[in-house]
């Protein structure tokens, strides 16, 4: 049976979805026994990549060092929605799934994004599907979402080979996104609750310090008078962001964290070099800018204080989420339709847990949503952070995104196109790019 | 001539005859505790005795200072034998005033005692009429290093310029014509002894405002500044510069908060500190002085408050003259006995002593008579024989050597001091160490 109304095209879609489970849930476990960090993701993208050849996919590859791009165009023209996995892990080495080498482990689930993305991409390019898509579906594999390992990431900017530090910032500087309207992923989080899937939320901003206090070594038992010890600076100044906190609001989700990643070389010898790497969120970008001032403040304190001077590197860090209540309404609907009644839970709009994600600097640009799927136990980012459902985490969300995809381009593309008219982007992507630049600095402070 | 066995012996005798006496006066003393320029009723008890003594006396010499000559007629060295007139604030003390929280728990009332006793010894005619120059008893104000904005204020009313009562009778000219400066502190060491030479630190004072911007601590804690913060900031990083400090200088920074905030439900925006910061030497005492402010202004910084400091000249190190020394010495040893009579540390207090040794040869020795700690609620002077009446003997004999026999070895104990210092020097000195910024960003 050729299927010809989207009932149809949807049920024919979520058979392949069921036929393919055993699969989907293997490709998933496979990217999760090959944990590699942001922008080095080389083995996962090549494994990706074979399973979208063999759909039939033409592979544009080596975006971003490790990103990729998959076009599926529909039998009309319309607009173009992407469906985005993310290959990176964090580096968490005491987690069980660890690389003993790197410490890579998939402590956030990305993996279980590339089963549900291969989902998405099986179902949709049966033959079957094309006449039900006015418009096309870009399967879009972006490296580094985790915002860490700064310091090599400015050498690869150093050497010319990014200019932005995440997957997805880069990638729309590169233009990979240019071709593309809106997007949807769908991300792991911990079971909460009997709902497989969530949605609603926002997500907080954030900017990166990598600070480095210049003190003066000396024999830390014969002549510490003769040094100027930079570790005190870098302690004082964490002191003395610890005491900004009670100016905090609650409604600027405000989270001000750092660790210590160069404290000294030799314990008898006074630290003349400290590096500090400083993070600084809250609900937007505007919302971080006056906090940022105050933290920068602290860490020329720390140095004004033992006369040390400090350099401050400020990296651009992400936007926050703002998901499109179009786009959200229709995945709800889907969600209900397909997984039933309670399936999904929703969740104010200005809702945050504190964490961010480069998908807030696609939803400055473009529709985005940003749905959870509530299917591991363990603390996100923690060494017990494991999927224990993969039905929910993989084939419950290729589901769900392969049935909003085929409302949003079927009859016409009217509900894709609707979206567009009714989305007002904060940004265009050439200011996206300019402002992002902007957010790079680099100053010294020097009291003596 | 009479020798000077025979002086000593003398001086001795009438100084026994006013043991009692010496010690009900230091006991007076000790039952009406006054701090620093607040003496009143000490330096009037002084100034009578003084005068029913028949010394010519002057008095209200920076506030309450007096000083009573007793002058031979003949030329010859000029000696100044010292004792401190105030208190520290101890409330809690056995002898404290209940009112004002006054004690005298550095013993300086056993000092008021061994002066009156070289001085009761000395009237004497027997013994005068053996010696040369003049002899002047100061009773000095302010010794303790207290109070610091009652002393800015009689700073801004024109009362004193030196938080010190030693420093402000150097700057009125009492020591111009002073060659030879003695006191005897009590002391806790070795019961029963007589400790000679050390020295003792130096310090800078400095007290510090910082001045935040208030808010409702519960209700928009993000408008306000804390003032309070940027204080605890500052002592950190105060704390941060210790390991820098080299332990031959004995560097002290020990601060307190004054004023920490109006109420609690209240965004502190005015924060009061006072602090020493003491060493050995001058250069270390800048070193550090420098570090400290560098730290207090990091405070400021790190929460966008603003802070005021003001550095005002604190004590110069002491350093006793061993010659003279060495006079005193054999004169306690034949008090008390050789082995009685100990070498004393570098001590990392300080005194206005030592501003006197930077200008002239002086000793301070110790009477350690006391039990407890020194500046504590239990500090008690044991042993009054020892403290005032042996004290005031050691004291009066040396004076004894140094006026007799033509005032010879005064005079050679003046002429090769190799003066670190002039008067006016010190006082260019004394007066670069003061300093009052604002510094914000």
């Amino acid at each position: 049976m050729i299927p010809s109304d989207l009932a149809e095209f949807r049920a024919f879609a979520l058979r392949s979805i069921d036929t393919a489970t055993r699969y989907l849930i293997s490709t998933a476990k496979t990217a999760y026994s090959t944990p590699e960090t942001g922008f080095n993701e080389y083995k996962t993208a090549m494994f990706v990549q074979t399973q979208l050849q063999a759909l039939g996919f033409v592979v544009e590859t080596g975006i971003a060092r490790t990103g990729m791009k998959a076009v599926l165009r529909g039998a009309k023209p319309g607009p173009t929605i992407a469906i985005i996995a993310e290959l990176d892990a964090l580096r968490v080495p005491e987690h069980p799934g660890a690389d003993p080498e790197t410490g890579a482990a998939h402590a956030c689930g990305h993996h279980a994004q590339i089963g549900s993305l291969l989902g998405v991409a099986t179902a949709l390019s049966a033959p079957e599907l094309k006449n039900a898509l006015s418009g096309n579906v870009a399967f879009i594999i972006t490296p580094a979402e985790e915002f860490i390992d700064i310091q090599d990431r400015l050498g690869l900017k150093n050497a010319g080979e990014l200019e932005f530090l995440s997957g997805k910032q880069e990638m729309i500087r590169l233009g990979t996104f240019d071709d593309v309207d809106m997007a949807m992923m769908v991300h792991t989080s911990a079971i909460n609750g009997s709902s497989g899937l969530s949605i609603g939320g926002t997500s907080n901003a954030h900017v990166s310090h990598q600070v480095r206090y210049i003190g003066r070594s000396s024999h830390a038992g014969g002549a510490p008078d003769q040094g100027i010890n930079a570790l005190q600076a870098a302690m004082l100044a964490n002191a003395a962001i610890n005491a900004q906190r009670e100016t905090f609001r609650e409604s600027d989700v405000v989270r001000v964290h750092g660790i210590i990643t160069g404290g000294g070389s030799s314990v008898n010898a006074v630290p003349g070099e400290v590096l500090y790497e400083g993070r600084v969120r809250a609900k937007s970008v505007e919302a971080i800018n006056p906090i940022a001032e105050r933290v920068i403040r602290c860490y020329r304190a720390g140095a004004l204080a033992m006369g040390a001077s400090v350099e401050v590197q400020t990296v651009a860090g992400y936007h926050s989420l703002r998901q499109n209540p179009l786009m959200q309404k229709l995945f709800i609907g889907n969600a209900e339709l397909i997984l039933g009644r309670d399936s999904i839970n929703v969740v104010p709009y200005d809702q945050t847990h504190g964490g961010s994600t480069d998908m807030g600097d696609l939803s400055t640009i473009m529709p985005v949503i940003h749905p959870y799927a509530n299917s591991a136990s363990g603390i996100g980012h923690g060494h017990d952070y494991l999927i224990e459902d993969y039905d929910r985490a993989v084939v419950a969300p290729a589901k769900v995104m392969t049935a909003t995809v085929l409302e949003l381009l079927g009859d016409n593309a009217q509900l894709s196109r609707k979206v567009i008219e009714n989305h007002e982007p904060a940004m265009t992507k050439q200011q996206y790019v300019s402002f992002q630049r902007d957010r790079f600095t680099k100053d010294t402070y020097d009291p003596t | 001539m009479v020798d000077r066995a025979s002086l000593k012996s003398t001086f001795s005798s009438s100084v026994n005859l006013r043991a009692d006496e010496l010690e009900r006066v230091s006991r007076d003393i000790l039952d009406h505790p006054e701090s620093g320029y607040r003496e009143i009723r000490t330096s009037k008890l002084v100034a009578e005795w003084l005068q029913n003594n028949g010394f010519e006396v002057k008095t209200g010499i920076a506030k309450t200072g007096v000083i009573g000559t007793l002058d031979t007629g003949r030329p010859g060295p000029h000696i100044a034998v010292m004792g401190e007139l105030d208190s520290l604030l101890v409330p809690g003390h056995a002898h404290a005033d209940s009112d004002t929280g006054a004690a005298h728990a550095c013993g300086h009332h056993a000092q008021i005692g061994s002066m009156l006793a070289v001085a009761a010894g000395l009237t004497e005619s027997s013994v005068i009429d053996g010696l040369v120059g003049k002899i002047s008893f100061m009773g000095t104000p302010a010794e303790e290093y207290i109070e610091l904005e009652y002393r800015e204020s009689l700073q801004s009313s024109g009362d004193i310029e030196f938080f010190g009562g030693k420093q402000e009778f150097i700057k009125l000219g009492f020591f111009n014509d002073v060659d030879i400066a003695m006191l005897t502190h009590t002391g806790g060491e070795t019961a029963g002894t007589f400790g000679i030479g050390g020295s003792n630190n130096g310090m800078v004072g400095k007290t510090i405002q910082y001045i935040g911007k208030a808010a409702h601590a519960g209700g928009s804690p993000h408008l306000g500044v804390n003032a309070l913060n940027a204080a605890h900031l500052g002592l950190a990083a105060i704390h941060a510069q210790r390991e820098t400090f080299r332990d031959a200088d004995t560097v002290r920074v020990h601060p307190i908060i004054t004023k920490g905030g109006a109420a609690v439900n209240s965004v502190p925006s005015d924060v009061r500190i006072e602090t020493y910061v003491r060493a050995s030497n001058v250069p270390a005492i800048l070193n550090t002085s420098e570090k400290v402010d560098r730290a207090f202004r990091a405070g400021a910084l790190a929460t966008g408050a603003m802070v005021r400091i003001i550095t005002n000249p604190g004590y110069l190190p002491a350093k006793y003259d061993e010659s003279l020394t060495e006079i005193y010495r054999h004169n306690a040893a034949s008090l008390i006995g050789d082995d009685n009579v100990i070498r004393l540390n570098h001590s990392s207090g300080c005194t206005d002593m030592g501003d006197v040794s930077q200008i002239m040869p002086t000793i301070q020795p110790t009477a350690n008579a006391t039990s407890g700690n020194g500046h504590g609620i239990d500090y008690l002077v044991e042993n009054y024989d020892l403290a005032v009446v042996k004290a005031g003997k050691a004291m009066g004999m040396t004076v004894i050597d140094l006026l007799a026999d033509g005032g010879e070895k005064g005079r050679k104990i003046s002429g090769s001091f190799n003066a670190p210092m002039t008067i006016s020097e010190y006082l260019n000195r004394m007066r670069g160490f003061r300093s009052d910024f604002t510094y914000s960003e």
